[in-house]
């Protein structure tokens, strides 16, 4: 799987190269700034990439708005930004067209499989939100979250992150089929339409999280 | 202090006092009259040996200063210009008796006529005598007192003096607050570019390590402590990261120096449960200090609003006036807010207080819920 890395922090760039390597992906190329990325996806047609928020001049949220523009120039292109502090209007901002895009600290990066996981489901189409993006999201959502038990908030959480329900099962150590009936339970008490497994749901609670009670 | 200073002073003195009679419609001109009370207070400060003050004289104190300025400095001045008067010409009758016509002869001692070199010598030298003992003995107090009247009359008053240093303090201390949020802001980013991203690196490596190490067993059998130590050094690294982020958001918040304040409150508001309509004045420039505690404020108070509050909807409202700045969070909920609840309110009040500001809590039990902080922006 070929990626487009742009970050302009040498120790950063170099490491990811080495673990995404490490991972069996091929680095086409590594941007410093917002323009060399945009051309060199021009150039390589990657099958992911991924954006640090912080990129020269002004260190601000240029990374958001190359990535914004790169899915404009190429649409469906997959993004994984990299951010130091999760800002969930960033999230709403790249979850507006929410097929193939990953929102993530940069300090998950250290956690190798996870990492690659997550690249390998934003490459696929997939959602990938930080832990601590969906904790903030379902912080700030009043009294329908507050109805629902700490179990299914769990897998609210999960969902959210972009799991499907064979990982949500692994990662709670309980079956496919329990996970199957707390989730019908969460739509039901958050007044979610019923959906199929699969990416359409995790949209389904995005949606439903992003949007103000 | 000399005779010769003592003089010239009151001389000066003389001549200042007849220039500011005639010139007094001048001086009623506020360039003037501080230029001439500035002249006149370093003029008694370097007599004295004082140090030089700079502070500006009201017109109304120097006008309250210039009759007894005239008064002193012509009685003083007159006496000394008549001691040095008689002086010189004590000296001349001593040299120059001879030319004096022999029926007006010139008179020594007050009355005493010279008619030779005998009584011209004998009665120089004592006139002489006399006076200098009398400048000598006179010019330097009198001299003194007049300097001290100046200096004590033209001095700005207590309350000028305090209003001075208020203007000055409130300077160094936006000079403070500004040097302040530059450090603030460079070691935010200092740690972000530098620690944080050298902590991430090292985790990266290490994460690298362990999956190269768990991919090939070691013939030795050693992997399991090395595999152990890496595993340890691995956590310890992402701890470390996570609470240098926690270190980094309590210096300044990094979304402050991404979207400034305004920014920042706009996308606060945007994330929260609770719908807030945010009204943001012009605000002009706001030192970083000063920002980071409005952030930080709002911050608490939305919280408390979505923990607490049951309200429906929150309006946050910055507004700058003149040098303050100040923020305002209103809810519709159920009120009862205290700062004894162990609600963020009280570590509010602590960091505005720290910046000279106040806070306000308005909260009857039924609601509404309105705090107010108030913050000086220094200038």
């Amino acid at each position: 799987m070929r990626v487009v890395i742009a970050e302009d922090n040498v120790l950063l760039s170099t490491g990811l190269e080495l673990l995404l390597r490490v991972k069996g992906f091929e680095v086409a190329a590594v941007a410093a700034d917002v323009e060399s990325f945009l051309a060199a996806v021009r150039t390589h047609r990657p099958d992911v990439t991924i954006v640090d928020v912080r990129l020269p001049p002004s260190f601000r949220d240029e990374g958001i708005r190359a990535a914004l523009q790169a899915r404009r120039d190429h649409p469906g292109l997959p993004v994984l930004v990299l951010s130091q502090y999760v800002e969930p209007v960033y999230a709403s901002q790249l979850l507006a067209t929410p097929n193939g895009v990953g929102y993530l600290l940069k300090d998950r990066v250290s956690r190798v499989d996870e990492f690659a996981e997550a690249l390998t489901r934003v490459a696929s189409g997939g959602t990938s939100l930080d832990p601590e993006v969906v904790a903030q999201l379902l912080a700030h959502r009043g009294d329908p979250i507050a109805a629902l038990t700490r179990r299914e908030r769990e897998i609210l959480a999960l969902m959210a992150q972009g799991h499907d329900n064979a990982t949500i099962g692994a990662r709670l150590v309980i079956t496919d089929n329990a996970v199957h009936k707390h989730i019908g339970n969460i739509f039901s008490k958050l007044g979610l339409a019923p959906t199929d497994s699969g990416h359409r749901r995790v949209l389904a609670v995005l949606a439903y999280l992003n949007s103000n009670a | 202090m000399l005779a010769g200073r003592g003089a010239a002073y009151l001389l000066g003195a003389l001549c200042t006092a007849v220039a500011s009679v005639v010139a007094l419609p001048l001086l009623c001109h506020p360039t003037l009259s501080g230029s001439w009370a500035r002249w006149h207070r370093r003029r008694a400060a370097r007599l004295r040996g004082a140090p030089v003050e700079t502070q500006p004289t009201r017109l109304r104190r120097l006008l309250g200063w210039l009759p007894v300025h005239v008064a002193v400095a012509v009685t003083a001045g007159a006496f000394a210009l008549l001691c040095l008067g008689n002086l010189v010409f004590a000296a001349a009758v001593v040299a120059l008796w001879w030319a004096f016509p022999a029926d007006d002869p010139p008179s020594l001692l007050l009355d005493v006529p010279v008619h030779g070199w005998g009584t011209a010598v004998a009665l120089g030298l004592a006139q002489v005598t006399v006076l200098a003992a009398l400048a000598w003995s006179l010019f330097p107090p009198l001299a003194d007192a007049h300097a001290r009247v100046t200096l004590a009359m033209l001095a700005p008053a207590p309350a000028d003096r305090l209003a001075e240093r208020v203007v000055v303090l409130t300077r160094t201390r936006a000079d403070a607050l500004e040097a302040h949020g530059a450090e603030l802001r460079r070691i935010e980013r200092d740690l972000h570019d530098g620690t944080q991203a050298r902590l991430v690196a090292i985790a990266m490596r290490l994460a690298v390590a362990r999956q190269e190490l768990a991919g090939r067993p070691d013939p030795l059998d050693r992997s399991d402590a090395v595999s152990e130590l890496l595993r340890e050094a691995h956590e310890g690294a992402e701890e470390a990261m996570t609470e240098l982020r926690a270190v980094i958001r309590t210096i300044y918040p990094p979304i402050l120096a991404d979207h400034g304040l305004a920014g920042a409150l706009q996308m606060m508001a945007v994330r929260g449960g609770v719908p807030v309509d945010v009204d943001m004045g012009e605000l002009g420039q706001v030192p970083a200090a000063v920002e980071a505690v409005a952030y930080f404020a709002v911050t608490e108070a939305l919280t408390n609003v979505a923990k607490h509050s049951h309200a429906a909807r929150a309006a946050v409202r910055v507004r700058r006036t003149g040098d303050r700045l100040s923020i305002a969070v209103r809810d519709d909920g159920v009120g009862g807010a205290g700062e004894h609840h162990g609600t963020g309110l009280t570590g509010i009040r602590r960091r505005a207080e720290a910046l000279d500001g106040t806070l306000a809590v308005a909260s009857p039990a039924g609601g509404p819920t309105e705090i107010t902080v108030d913050l000086p922006c220094g200038w």
